[in-house]
């Protein structure tokens, strides 16, 4: 029996993350050093649920942008999910986070969306206060996360993946 | 023609496909509708659709379009392919299945990625940088905040030292002034006496203390104004002489004043200020000195007024001579027992007048402090209210005088005194009744305090100028800063006394006031 697959795509401005948490979700991996996303990678990772059995997800990890442009909405054709990925230590990534959520939606009405705010390592410069986070929580999953040490990583995107599954 | 020109073009387009084809190297892969590869052409090496990742590339080339309706054309741009290789991913759909064509995009990713990389990075930066310099704002802002807020605690400060050491003059007025009226019964017996003194030393360190609280409210460096005025050396030291001799006696100290006036010319000095400095030196020499003598030494000469004070007292050690001189340090001399304010205050004055200032002390036999204050003009300063000569009473009889003082003890202690000099005395309380009163039958000489209930005592003084009373008027006031006495003086005054009134002062003013014009 085939293992079901599922796409799902990281959407986020530049410079939050978005590489390095799939570096750490699929390689278990982090480097340093910062480099730019051009166009797409894809990546894929099996795996398991909570109610038992497993889902391929197929991950990609598409160029930061605030906001989006044709050549990204190509790139989301087909997903599943969606990662927004967030900069805790700016806040205004926050917001663009949110915003592309919203500008997804035209194209994905259906999909799922798990919200990362990452660099957890560097909390005392988050920018992002922890009474906002509780709010979003209202309204979508929300995981603090490093991608540096990997704290809440593998449970965000487990999180997406039983919701897609 | 047709023909050749059409022949041009297809050899054109072939010339382009070749070019295109070289530039993007393309790999072409068909599949059947099942994603079965049918056929590859094109460079497979360089995709890794070769060896044994094949397999793998081609499954994640399947999963590329994974969830996508592939009922037409697609077009990926820039996309990674699982051996790391950027290419632009075309899909072409057909009747049995599909065409993929990658087109190696390597070369654009690299160079896009490297603007866009340092566009990112500048941006980062720039965020970076906008929020330090919000951080420093904030933190400017913040000790903006916390200076204002000291400044605001220092100015309360001060307001609170000036009204503790103003409060504390009007009724040492009193007491200083009945204590003479007392001390002035020859048939008071020895005991009595005694206790007067203790009052009176007493007292005078309450006086002292506050006016050196005074001094240390006030900044450093925003301090009273140089108030330049002749000084009359003799009743000066005869000043201290009466203030420090019985004292001094009472512990069975020798005291003694010395002056000497080797320049012809006038002395001008901060009065208020060598005063000050003095009483501090006399009352530590006092305090610390336990057997022996105490000498004050007043000379004039070469434009600068040399100072010392001479004891017999314990002496200071070595180590502690710096530390006398800062505030608040009273354990640096031993046996100490004030405020410790008394040198920092004589050395602050002393170079607010640029003056110089030296101790000598060997401990156990005594201490010398000598203190230099050059001349601050030359005589055309203001006469002071002090400087007058010899008195008689005489001279004073059968002049009238109106005393507006709110304070019942000092009213009763002034008119008391006016009266021994043979004025006729009139006293109120108010500033209203004050003009009226002295309208009425304007006296020879208005006292006047400053602080009176509701219109001030220089309120008075200056409606009665404006409506021509031309008689003498001297200020009475608990305020002994030069802001106090320029203000009294603007408003109309000839004279302006400090309280507590001294009464030798008292009386030269007096005789002063009533010189002819």
């Amino acid at each position: 029996m085939n293992m079901p697959a599922r796409k799902i795509c990281l959407l986020g401005d530049f410079g939050v993350g978005k590489t390095s948490l799939v570096a750490r979700f699929v390689r278990n991996t982090f480097s340093e050093e910062y480099l730019t996303t051009v166009g797409a990678k894809v990546d894929s990772k099996e795996v398991a649920l909570p109610s038992g059995g497993a889902v391929k997800l197929v991950v990609w990890d598409i160029a930061g942008k605030s906001a989006l442009d044709a050549l990204n909405l190509t790139y989301l054709r087909g997903a599943s999910g969606l990662l927004l990925v967030a900069d805790g230590t700016r806040e205004a990534t926050l917001r663009a986070a949110l915003d592309l959520l919203m500008q997804s939606r035209s194209l994905l009405p259906e999909a799922e969306a798990v919200l990362l705010v990452n660099k957890l390592d560097l909390v005392e410069r988050w920018e992002v206060a922890p009474s906002t986070v509780a709010e979003l929580r209202r309204t979508l999953p929300v995981f603090e996360t490093s991608a540096r040490f990997g704290d809440g990583v593998e449970a965000a995107f487990a999180e997406l993946a039983g919701r897609i599954a | 023609m047709s023909g050749a020109g059409g022949g041009r073009t297809v050899d054109a387009e072939l010339q382009l496909a070749r070019l295109l084809i070289a530039r993007a190297n393309p790999l072409t892969l068909d599949f059947d509708a099942d994603w079965n590869l049918r056929d590859l052409a094109g460079d497979a090496a360089r995709f890794g659709f070769d060896g044994e990742d094949a397999a793998a590339a081609l499954r994640g080339l399947q999963e590329l379009f994974l969830g996508m309706p592939l009922d037409a054309d697609i077009d990926l741009s820039f996309v990674q392919l699982p051996n790391g290789r950027n290419a632009h991913v075309h899909l072409a759909t057909s009747a049995d299945g599909f065409r993929v064509i990658l087109l190696d995009a390597q070369h654009e990713h690299d160079r896009q990625r490297s603007q866009q990389q340092a566009g990112n990075e500048a941006m980062i930066a720039s965020a970076q940088k906008s929020k330090a310099i919000g951080q420093l704002r904030r933190i400017r802002d913040q000790l903006e905040q916390q200076r204002s807020r000291l400044e605001e605690a220092n100015a309360l400060k001060t307001a609170l030292i000036a009204t503790l050491s103003h409060d504390f003059r009007s009724p040492l007025t009193s007491i200083f002034g009945y204590l003479h009226l007392l001390e002035a019964d020859v048939a008071l017996g020895d005991a009595p006496r005694q206790h007067l003194r203790a009052i009176r030393r007493n007292a005078g360190y309450l006086f002292a203390l506050a006016e050196n609280l005074l001094e240390y409210g006030r900044s450093e460096s925003g301090g009273r104004v140089l108030d330049p005025v002749l000084v009359d050396l003799v009743a000066l030291g005869e000043d201290f002489e009466t203030m420090f001799r019985p004292l001094a006696l009472e512990k069975g100290l020798d005291f003694r004043v010395q002056v000497r006036i080797d320049d012809p010319r006038k002395p001008v000095l901060d009065e208020m200020r060598v005063r000050q400095i003095l009483a501090n030196l006399l009352s530590n020499a006092v305090r610390y000195t336990l057997d022996g003598s105490i000498l004050l030494d007043l000379h004039w000469r070469d434009g600068a007024l040399g100072l010392r004070v001479v004891d017999t007292g314990i002496g200071i050690p070595e180590e502690h001579r710096e530390r006398v001189f800062v505030a608040f340090n009273s354990g640096a001399q031993a046996g100490s027992k004030g405020a410790g304010l008394g040198l920092s205050i004589v050395k602050r004055l002393v170079g607010q007048m640029h003056g110089s200032l030296e101790l000598e002390s060997t401990l156990g036999k005594g201490s010398t402090f000598s203190i230099v204050l050059p001349a601050l003009g030359q005589a055309e300063a203001r006469d002071p209210s002090t400087g007058g000569g010899r008195f008689a009473d005489t001279w004073l009889g059968g002049r009238s005088a109106l005393v507006v003082e709110d304070d019942p003890d000092i009213a009763q202690f002034v008119e008391l005194l006016l009266d021994d000099l043979g004025f006729r005395v009139r006293v109120t309380g108010d500033a209203a009744s004050a003009v009226e009163l002295a309208c009425a039958e304007p006296p020879d000489v208005l006292l006047v305090d400053v602080e009176l209930p509701g219109l001030s005592g220089n309120t008075v003084v200056y409606r009665l100028r404006a409506q021509g009373y031309r008689g003498r008027i001297v200020t009475m006031s608990a305020t002994p800063t030069a802001e106090a006495r320029a203000t009294a003086l603007a408003a109309g005054s000839d004279h302006y006394l400090t309280k507590p009134i001294n009464i030798e002062q008292f009386v030269r003013t007096m005789m002063r006031v009533l010189e002819p014009r």
